[in-house]
């Protein structure tokens, strides 16, 4: 069994309040205990804002989106990456899933990243309401299919 | 060693520890009080150097840690003070014992030791100790500080000495070889000789005096002993050591780098005032001089090179909290070398570096702890992680300590604990306990673990037995979280609510908690949402209106100008722009919401009201229930004003499941508005309006407060009482009434509405409960011509089907027209009622409406320029009574008269009467027929002309038409044309004959009108000095001279003439033969014809003849005019003279 999560952020601006902060999009596979994963990503929120504001400091251009791992739990890891927006996007996975490897996982924020510009493009979309695509379910849902590839 | 204590900080490593405990029965709290006089004094500058010692105080110590004590120096108890009380020197040996048993327990590591005696007096108290202090009482102890700082310096003196005594040991004797209790079975049976074993002991003999060095305050001695102590353990791979010497040159080099301290403003440590104006920077005895008892190691060069650089503090905490991870048994220095190294990095604002300590501090097991220190250790991290600034992850453990404290392991949960603990956990989860911050813009924070927080907190508050705190946290979460609730949690939400609140109802009070946290009211102002705001004007009847012309009226306006385009723009704030109507005190006025709901159930709002301010009101609160997930609502809240000024609405108060919340319109968004403040006015007196008809819908386009509808037949007068009711509180001073017809297509004769006021006037004042009766005359007299196109039809096919008896001139004047008859006969289809149909629906739509105002003023209102109107509309539904279809004239035998012919037509279902003058006539329905009525001919000129003014004004089509209606008026007045329906309609027998005036003003033509006028030229023919006219017969004798007179009054405007007439007698045979060859018969005396020289207006002239008749019998003058030429400009009815009859007789 493998758990993908994966969390969106919109904050208004990184200058602002930090607690801006609120989920757009949350999906998890399998579905329960979700509130705990709920905790796990709003704890981690900490860390990607240190990272953008210590790496904002250094280079602000050409940062780079993906974070890396966040931080890693008992259970779980948790990765980031933060578009230029400021938009954030957390992915959680088990642990014991050691066939991921960077390169994946980034590849993995890249198509959020585009399922997430088309999301934006949707003039029928009004930046900061809850996602509700479905576009963006299959994707997600590929996102899990093709990890199962890995797993076999 | 299993107690860690996680407030340790790098620098508590430079002190030494003194416990302060309380011997036998000290009450707590005196205790504290001198314990806290004893801390501090938690810095000593020592006598003769400049070395300063530090202090660290605690009044509870294990004395398993005290068993480290050879492992870090700083764990080691080196001083001990005891408290007590003895009242009575029997006590006296008792306590002295037990001081002894409590030095016993610390007594391998005390330094030295005090005791403090309060309350002891006599003897005893007395003797000189040094280890003892006698004290008559806790308030009387003057010097407490003075003996601690003694104190202090006694321990120095055998720190002193023993880091003397163990630095300088370098003789090569046996070094004992220092241990931590877990170790010391390791060792038995060791080759203590072995080179190996030597170095070991040399190095934690190193590491052992650089920690009292750096106690006794040379630092740079101590970094030089640890630098030399890691060289030594790393060789022996000792590695329990080698981390606590790693640690050691830490936590020197930290000393070096933040003289300030790394524990922060929550640190036991703070640096003395001494300490802060000495330098500024703190000096660091031992460190900067050599001034020192031993410098001798230390020198100014070496200084900077032994320290460690800031980066290279973290790189050796890093490699000793390694080394000590290596040893299950050193959990809690590793955890506190962990805290330690997190305060640093927090120092140094490296949070990631931070959080990875923190991390692995997470994880290290410290084998069984007990609940308290697992929430200890819970609330450490959290205060440790906001430290480095991740407030959320310090809000996690926060919430996890809470949640500890109510483990369902634990016997007696800590909910008052629990709760204390969530409510800080508030801000890492971006919420805070006040709705408004909610109230605007998007949500703010992760709403899912809001809503579980929030949860949590209803609960602790529960159990807590506080219902009053649930009940206003579950009304936030209600109120906030309402959008990210499914309609599930809505119901089971709100149902909770509705138990706590059965128990305790929620209000509007702030709740401060005892630790002295305020929670704000939360208002639902979701539950309902309200949408928008407007307050209603008063019904028509009932507005108050200023009286006009008043002095300080309309002045008021702010600009000089009478129009500009520039606006002054107050942005959004639409709300207090007043509106332009007023309320009226101790009227009912309404506010008008717009809400709906959007729970999925039914909502029920009791108790709903206005929240005013500005003017005294009495809210009259309504009780609602909205439908689940409801459009928009309208909802009407009432109250009375009950004094006058301006009142402005600021909210609505509301009582949903049991929470009353006042809802404040600034702090709703989306919110429309058009204005919340109004003017309330004095109050004013209330009619109430009544009539003798019954009510009827109301008129279109006309804003009244009642109307009648009654249908009359044209011409018909009747009747209207109406009651004025005084319902108000005022007496009514002033009634004055007007009337206002509205326009009609129709023209309307003569007065519509016509009323007496006079005895209703001399009836006021009118006391409240009184009432005055207005009577009103209705008269619906509309034009009486039938429609062109409509006779038409019905000459067309009238005739032809009913064969009505309609006169033959008609026909042929009209010429039929072709697209009509088609019309008529696509519609008519078979039978013949379709000209009575047409009839009927030409004339149906025929109604008169008008308003009746009645404007009336009392109390104080009047004496401010106000009063009220109270209107009536009257409608009437004209129907047809009489057509004159045709009018005509027929001149009569006399100049001075004509006939008028008019084509009468009754269009009703009934028979009808036609009465004019003496005449009658009996019209059966759908009939037509002729009547002719002799009338003297008009004197138009004779009527009063309008003023100049009046002229000025109106244009010469408009002057015409009036004259014309003046005419029509005149004519009708002497006709007295009035029709009387007999037999009229069975059903209504109260009116069995109804009866009416009928009006040919419409029908006459300028024609008619000609013809009925005087000639403006007057003849006057006298024969015998008698007038004569067609139907009179002058007599005279044959034989004698008949003196002829004939005279002009000329009554144009022009000057007439001259005429030359001649008289030309001639004899009738009544049988069309007319003989005029009358010369030996007639004579003239003089010339037969006369000259008339121009007449000037108003003037006359008269000329006169005679003539001489020779047989008797009937003869005829014809009066002619010689020459027509002259009169060329005047009517031809202006030279009509009458013809004389003349009877001739016998003289005899």
């Amino acid at each position: 069994m493998e758990i993908c999560k994966v969390f969106f952020h919109l904050s208004v601006s990184v200058i602002l309040s930090p607690l801006q902060n609120y989920p757009l999009y949350i999906r998890s596979v399998p579905s329960q205990s979700e509130l705990k994963f709920h905790y796990t990503v709003h704890t981690s929120l900490d860390v990607v804002e240190e990272k953008i504001s210590t790496a904002g400091k250094a280079m602000a251009e050409q940062r780079e989106l993906y974070l890396g791992l966040l931080y890693p739990t008992e259970d779980y890891k948790v990765y980031g990456y933060v578009t230029n927006s400021k938009v954030k996007f957390v992915i959680v996975v088990d642990s014991s899933n050691t066939s991921l490897r960077d390169n994946e996982i980034r590849s993995m924020f890249r198509k959020l990243h585009n399922s997430f510009t088309d999301v934006m493009c949707n003039p029928f979309y009004n930046p900061g309401d809850p996602i509700q695509s479905r576009a963006m379910f299959t994707m997600v849902s590929g996102l899990k299919s093709d990890k199962c590839g890995w797993l076999v | 060693m299993s107690v860690p204590d996680y407030m340790q900080c790098a620098e508590d490593h430079q002190t030494v520890l003194v416990v302060v405990q309380p011997v036998g029965i000290v009450p707590e709290d005196q205790f504290f009080r001198i314990y806290k006089r004893i801390s501090s004094v938690n810095q000593v500058n020592v006598r003769d150097t400049q070395r300063a010692l530090f202090i660290r105080y605690r009044h509870h110590y294990p004395p398993e840690n005290n068993e480290w004590g050879d492992f870090q120096t700083h764990r080691k108890v080196v001083g001990l003070i005891s408290v007590t009380s003895c009242s009575s020197a029997k006590e006296w040996p008792q306590t002295a014992e037990r001081f002894h048993g409590q030095k016993e327990l610390f007594g391998s590591t005390l330094y030295d030791s005090r005791l403090l005696v309060f309350g002891l007096q006599g003897d005893i108290a007395e003797q000189q100790r040094t280890d003892v202090a006698f004290y008559p009482s806790y308030d009387n102890c003057p010097d407490v500080e003075k003996r601690v700082e003694d104190f202090v310096e006694s321990i120095f003196i055998v720190l002193e000495s023993k880091r003397l005594d163990r630095a300088t040991d370098k003789s090569g004797d046996k070094i004992p070889l220092l241990c931590v209790p877990f170790e010391k079975k390791d060792f038995v049976g060791l080759d203590t000789d072995s080179r190996h074993y030597k170095k070991r002991c040399q190095g934690r003999m190193r590491k052992h005096v650089g920690d009292l060095c750096l106690q006794a305050g040379m630092l740079q001695d101590a970094l030089v002993h640890y630098h030399m102590a890691v060289e030594l353990l790393r060789s022996v791979n000792d590695f329990l050591w080698l981390g606590a010497a790693l640690e050691g040159l830490c936590s020197a080099s930290v000393i070096f780098h933040y003289p300030g301290g790394t524990a922060g403003k929550s640190g036991a440590r703070k640096p003395s005032i001494s300490a802060a104006t000495d330098t500024g920077k703190r000096h660091r005895p031992g460190a900067l001089t050599t001034s020192g008892i031993s410098a001798d190691t230390s020198s100014e060069i070496g200084r900077a090179k032994n320290c460690l650089s800031q980066e290279d503090i973290i790189e050796k905490y890093k490699e000793a909290i390694s080394y000590y991870g290596k040893y299950k048994n050193a959990g809690v220095i590793e955890l506190e070398a962990c805290v330690k190294a997190v305060r640093v990095l927090a120092i140094q604002k490296r949070a990631m570096e931070a959080s990875e300590f923190l991390q692995n501090a997470v994880y290290i097991n410290l084998g069984q702890l007990s609940e308290e220190e697992k929430i200890q250790r819970y609330s450490v991290l959290s205060e440790l992680y906001e430290l480095i600034g991740f407030h959320r992850k310090s809000a996690f453990f926060k919430r996890v300590a809470a949640m500890q404290c109510v483990a369902p392991t634990i016997p007696d949960p800590g909910w008052k604990a629990c709760y204390r603990l969530l409510l800080e956990t508030l801000p890492g989860y971006s919420l805070s306990l006040d709705p408004k911050d909610f109230s605007k813009g998007t949500h703010r924070g992760w709403a899912a673990v809001q809503m579980r927080l929030l949860h949590e907190l209803v609960y602790a508050s529960r159990r807590m037995g506080n219902p009053g705190l649930s009940v206003r946290h579950l009304s936030f979460l209600l109120q906030t979280m309402l959008d990210f609730l499914s309609d599930q949690e809505k119901k089971e939400v709100t149902q909770s609510l509705e138990n706590y609140t059965s128990k305790c109802p929620g209000g509007m009070n702030i709740i401060t908690l005892p630790d002295g946290l305020k929670l704000p009211p939360v208002p639902f102002t979701k539950l309902p949402i309200v949408k928008s705001v407007s307050l209603l004007n008063l019904p028509a009847s009932l507005r108050p209106h200023k009286v006009k012309g008043l002095p300080g009226q309309g002045v008021t306006s702010a600009s000089p100008f009478i129009y500009s385009p520039i606006t002054l723009h107050s942005r959004g704030d639409d709300r207090t722009k007043k509106i332009d109507f007023q309320w009226v005190q101790g009227d009912v006025c309404e506010v008008q919401l717009m809400v709906y709901n959007p729970m999925p159930f039914e909502l029920r709002v009791e108790n709903m009201g206005l929240l005013m301010s500005g003017v005294e009101f009495e809210s009259l609160p309504a009780a609602l229930s909205l439908p689940a997930e409801s459009g928009l609502y309208p909802v009407t809240l009432v109250g009375v004003p009950r004094t006058a000024g301006n009142i402005t609405v600021n909210g609505y108060h509301t009582s949903v499941f049991g929470v009353s919340s006042d809802c404040l319109l600034d702090s709703l968004v989306g919110v429309k508005s058009s204005g919340c403040t109004v003017e309330v006015v004095p109050s004013l007196p209330r009619l109430q309006l009544s009539t003798s008809l019954p009510r009827s819908a109301r008129l279109c386009g006309e804003d009244l407060s009642s109307s009648v509808c009654l249908q009359l037949f044209n011409g018909e007068t009747q009747q209207l009482v109406i009651t004025l009711e005084n319902i108000g509180s005022e007496t009514l001073n002033t009634l004055e009434m007007s009337s206002k017809t509205l326009t009609t297509k129709e023209k309307l004769f003569g007065d519509f509405l016509s009323w007496d006021l006079q005895d209703a006037l001399s009836r006021l004042p009118l006391k409240p409960g009184q009432a005055v009766t207005v009577p009103v005359d209705i008269h619906a007299k509309l034009d009486f011509s039938g429609q062109e196109n409509l006779l038409q039809d019905l000459n067309d096919d009238g005739i032809s089907v009913t064969g009505l008896p309609i006169s033959s001139p008609l026909r042929q004047v009209l010429k039929p027209r072709p697209e009509n008859k088609q019309k008529t006969n696509t519609e008519g289809g078979t039978e013949g009622h379709s000209g009575e149909q047409k009839i009927n629906r030409g004339k149906k739509n025929d109604t008169l409406e008008a308003v009746l105002n009645f404007r009336y003023s009392g109390g104080l209102g009047q004496v401010e320029g106000y009063y009220r109107e109270i209107s009536l509309g009257v409608k009437v539904d004209v129907e047809p009574s009489v057509f004159f279809t045709r009018v005509s004239t027929l001149p009569a035998s006399s100049t001075r008269q004509c006939h008028l012919l008019l084509d009468v037509f009754n269009p009703t279902e009934h028979e009808l009467t036609l009465t004019a003058r003496n005449q009658q006539l009996i019209l059966h329905s759908s009939e037509c027929q002729r009547m002719a009525i002799q009338v003297d001919k008009f004197d138009f000129e004779s009527l009063p002309m309008p003023s100049h003014d009046v002229l000025r004004q109106s244009s010469l089509y408009q002057q015409e038409e009036e004259r014309q209606q003046a005419h029509g008026g005149q004519i009708n007045s002497t006709l007295d044309l009035r029709w009387n329906i007999i037999s009229f309609s069975c059903q209504l027998l109260s009116s069995l004959c109804s009866s009416g005036e009928a009006s040919v003003e419409g029908v006459l033509t300028q024609l008619v009108l000609e013809h009925m006028q005087l000639a403006p030229l007057q003849w006057d023919v006298l024969v015998n000095g008698k007038a004569c006219d067609s139907d009179v017969v002058a007599d005279c004798k044959v034989g004698d001279a008949v003196p002829l007179e004939v005279k002009l009054t000329n009554r144009s405007k022009s000057p007439v003439g001259p005429f030359s007439l001649t008289v030309v007698p001639f004899q009738d045979y009544q049988n069309g033969v007319q003989n005029s060859e009358l010369q030996d018969v007639v004579t003239f005396i003089g010339s037969n014809s006369f000259y008339i020289d121009s007449v000037s207006p108003a003037g006359n002239s008269t000329c006169v003849g005679a003539l001489l008749f020779l047989y008797t019998g009937d003869f005829y003058l014809s009066i002619k005019f010689q020459d027509d030429s002259v009169g060329r400009d005047l009517p031809p009815a202006s030279f009509c003279l009458p013809s004389v009859h003349v009877r001739a007789q016998d003289p005899a």
